[in-house]
């Protein structure tokens, strides 16, 4: 018995350099099929979660991104909606957008986005539209976040 | 029926809410099971008491406990902010041993005898933690609201509150480590941070509900 | 020299040419990094910089190997890689995004660095909802730290070495050894600290891993991470992210400078870091350790005196093993005088064959030491070459 363990130890050792050799070498190859079998994703907390709706205005669109109210367990009470415009040289001085988030044909805000100056002026129509979270220049695409009453719980 | 089939769908969030306050705690009273299982109650039992004031809140405003936004940020900052100092007392406080000599064991009143009570501190937890405005407890304070009676209204939350605390058994388990000594100051560490985060919640909601 | 006297002596040396012997696989499979740089074209700056920590790196490894002291060469390493790494990040950072503070833009766009400190926070969400609850790559690409690189980098260090992480592979540990290096006194003036706040990390890693599924954040690194300070942190565009900053700021100076200085300890490593706890608790199934032979320790307390992150106590030396949280660091083992103390692999007979143990141990170590920690450097060494040559680091 102390012979067999001493025999897995010393083998198990040896395995070290190995395992931390495979680690590092193996990273390319590894990588994506790792994050491909978890099918992990950044939280939509910061993501915004995905694209629901496009409304395109011609020279640019508007994507409209599902209301997130993520928790590990349920939902949260309050979280937002997050509305990209790209592309961003292509964008107007001042972009208008009405939007329907809950997708019953009626608008449940207004908002008016002032380019150059990245500021929001929110009009709320639904009574579960709270307040402008931020207004934010992404890499390739001007986003607006605004804070949102769960109107599940 | 409604009350405990909507306290089975939601506990999960109950205890994703209770246990950073109820975890620490009985890691750092460092008990076993069954000791473990009766501060479980105790604190099941504050709840129950937290729950019980609600119902009696929602048959006796009705939904006007949710439509004044402001006043309930400013009340449920002030829960947090008590739930922080019950935490941070918890955590600081010494085993110091029992002496003759010491204040707390003379004097004979109800209020010298409930401060001798070793489960003042678990009920007390269980009743904050149970007047926490969690999202399950809202869904049940609507249920509740709409009800003509007071007996309904307290019925509605009696069942919520057994549907969730059955998540909360598994937790007395924790009494299993009691011999680890360790796990005793960590329970008090972890309880005096987790308090931190309570507190900072309650500034903040506080803050906001006066401005 | 006389069996009385190499019994004082601390660990055996193995002299030069056995230990360059040993030595040599490490120097060729750290020479995978520089030989990449220079296939890739890099002759310039960057490749001056890998030659040059691989040059570095090696010779400090040829000593641990001949003199058969190791803690005090892997000291001046782990202090070299903590150093370079804001000087190789920061101006990363500008490069990038204009500045060392990320915008809430820069994290919506995923742009924050994943560091292994994360590790803790992101495991509960990740199981249960399949989600990241931090705004970084996943993938790996330009970026710095991908979530995938650093998750299988920490599983394969955390089998291979466990908490010898600690001390073989985190690159801000680094800080907090140097400081506790720097004698502003003969004597310590903080020699002795209750016992108890060993187990504050544990409570830390209780604390974040709760609040971080409560809130659905990176609650450590939002808070309490004292080494925001020489990587990346939120801009001060609110009261909130003010206070924040001044948070980690009052952490770094308290546990990673002040309290080093004052105690020559490793503070932050040994009585805060919530990762050094799961590490800790990783040690289980590691099959590395350190073990004191009982029957040659003269009780003289110097192990327990010179070890940096408080896993030695008395009750060690009685049982024969340091505690729990044990970074195998090897202080421990240079400071013995009776040679008691040494690397063991778990299942074998203690004080058999130390050396076979030393080596296998060293491995695994070096090898991680020199692709994370001369990667670095080597980055580090760029800019500092860069700045020298041109003026600039960016």
């Amino acid at each position: 018995m102390n012979k067999l363990k001493s025999f897995l130890g010393y083998a198990a050792a040896i395995l070290s350099p190995l395992i931390v050799l495979v680690s590092f070498m193996g990273l390319d190859y590894l990588a994506e099929p790792f994050m491909t079998a978890t099918g992990l994703e950044v939280s939509a907390n910061f993501t915004g979660g995905e694209v629901v709706q496009t409304v395109d205005h011609g020279t640019y669109q508007a994507a409209i991104h599902r209301p997130v109210f993520d928790a590990l367990i349920g939902e949260r009470k309050t979280g937002f909606v997050q509305i990209d415009w790209a592309p961003l040289d292509a964008l107007p001085a001042l972009v208008e957008e009405e939007v329907d988030i809950d997708g019953d044909g009626q608008a449940d805000m207004g908002l008016q986005v002032d380019v150059a100056g990245e500021e929001t002026a929110l009009t709320a129509y639904a009574p579960w539209v709270l307040e402008m979270e931020g207004t934010y220049r992404l890499p390739e695409s001007l986003a607006v976040r605004v804070t949102l009453r769960n109107p599940n719980r | 029926m409604q009350g405990f089939l909507l306290g089975l769908a939601n506990g999960t969030t109950c205890l994703t809410f209770c246990a950073p306050v109820l975890v620490p705690y009985l890691l750092g009273e460092g008990k076993g099971v069954r000791k473990n299982l009766l501060t479980l109650l105790l604190f099941l039992i504050g709840r129950l008491g937290g729950y019980m004031l609600f119902g009696l809140a929602a048959w006796a405003t009705g939904s006007l406990l949710l439509g004044a936004t402001a006043g309930q940020g400013v009340l449920l900052g002030l829960v947090y902010v008590g739930l922080a100092a019950l935490l941070l007392v918890t955590a600081l406080r010494r085993r110091a041993p029992v002496t003759g000599a010491c204040a707390l064991q003379t004097g004979t009143g109800a209020l010298q005898r409930a401060r001798r009570w070793p489960g003042a501190v678990p009920v007390g937890m269980g009743l904050l933690a149970g007047l926490k405005v969690c999202p399950p407890l809202l869904l049940a304070f609507a249920g509740a609201a709409s009800s003509n009676s007071l007996w309904g209204s307290l019925t509605l939350f009696l069942t919520f509150f057994l549907g969730t605390s059955i998540y909360f058994l598994p937790i007395s388990f924790l009494g299993a480590f009691r011999r680890v000594a360790p796990l005793r100051t960590i329970g008090q560490f972890s309880a005096a941070i987790v308090a931190l985060y309570y507190l900072y919640a309650g500034v903040l909601l506080v803050v906001g509900g006066l401005q | 020299m006389t069996t009385s006297a190499r019994a004082l002596s601390g660990p055996p040396r193995l002299g030069v040419w056995k230990g360059l012997l040993l030595w040599l696989p490490i120097a060729l499979i750290s020479a995978l990094t520089p030989l990449q740089v220079l296939q890739s074209g890099e002759v310039g700056l960057f490749g001056l910089a890998a030659l040059i920590a691989w040059a570095v790196f090696n010779t400090f490894f040829a000593l641990i190997f001949i003199t058969g002291k190791t803690h005090r060469f892997r000291a001046v390493l782990f202090i070299l890689v903590a150093v370079a790494l804001p000087l190789e990040f920061v101006p990363y950072m500008i490069e990038t995004y204009g500045s060392m503070m990320l915008t809430e833009a820069t994290m919506l766009s995923s742009g924050a660095s994943f560091c292994p400190l994360t590790m803790p926070m992101i495991l509960i969400p990740a199981l249960f909802k399949r989600v990241v609850i931090f705004p970084g790559e996943l993938l790996p690409s330009a970026a710095h730290g991908a979530f995938s690189v650093m998750f299988i980098v920490w599983v394969g260090s955390s089998l291979a070495l466990g908490r010898g992480w600690c001390s073989w592979g985190c690159f801000y540990g680094g800080w907090d050894e140097l400081f506790s290096r720097i004698r502003v006194r003969k004597r310590p003036l903080l020699r002795r600290i209750d016992r108890r706040w060993i187990y504050l990390p544990f409570a830390v890693l209780l604390a974040i891993v709760l609040l971080s599924a409560l809130t659905y954040g990176p609650v450590y690194c939002e808070w309490l991470c004292p080494f925001k300070i020489v990587t990346e942190f939120q801009a001060p565009s609110s009261a909130l992210a003010i206070f924040q900053i001044a948070t980690f700021v009052s952490l770094f100076i308290g546990l990673v400078v002040v309290l080093p200085l004052l105690s020559r300890r490793r503070v932050q490593c040994g009585l805060f870091c919530p990762f050094g706890a799961m590490q800790s608790l990783l040690n289980k199934i590691n099959i590395f350790e350190v073990r004191i032979d009982t029957e040659k320790c003269s009780k003289c307390q110097r192990c327990l005196r010179s070890c940096p992150t408080f896993s030695l106590d008395e009750s060690s030396l009685e049982s024969g093993k340091p505690l729990l949280t044990c970074t195998k660091c090897a202080a421990c083992i240079d400071a013995c005088p009776q040679g008691a103390i040494a690397y063991h692999i778990k299942g074998t007979r203690i004080g058999v064959r130390p050396n076979v143990a030393r080596g296998l141990y060293l491995y695994p170590a070096m090898i991680l030491m020199s692709f994370i920690g001369a990667g670095i450097f080597t980055s580090g060494l760029y800019r500092v070459l860069k700045l020298v040559a041109t003026g600039s680091m960016i």
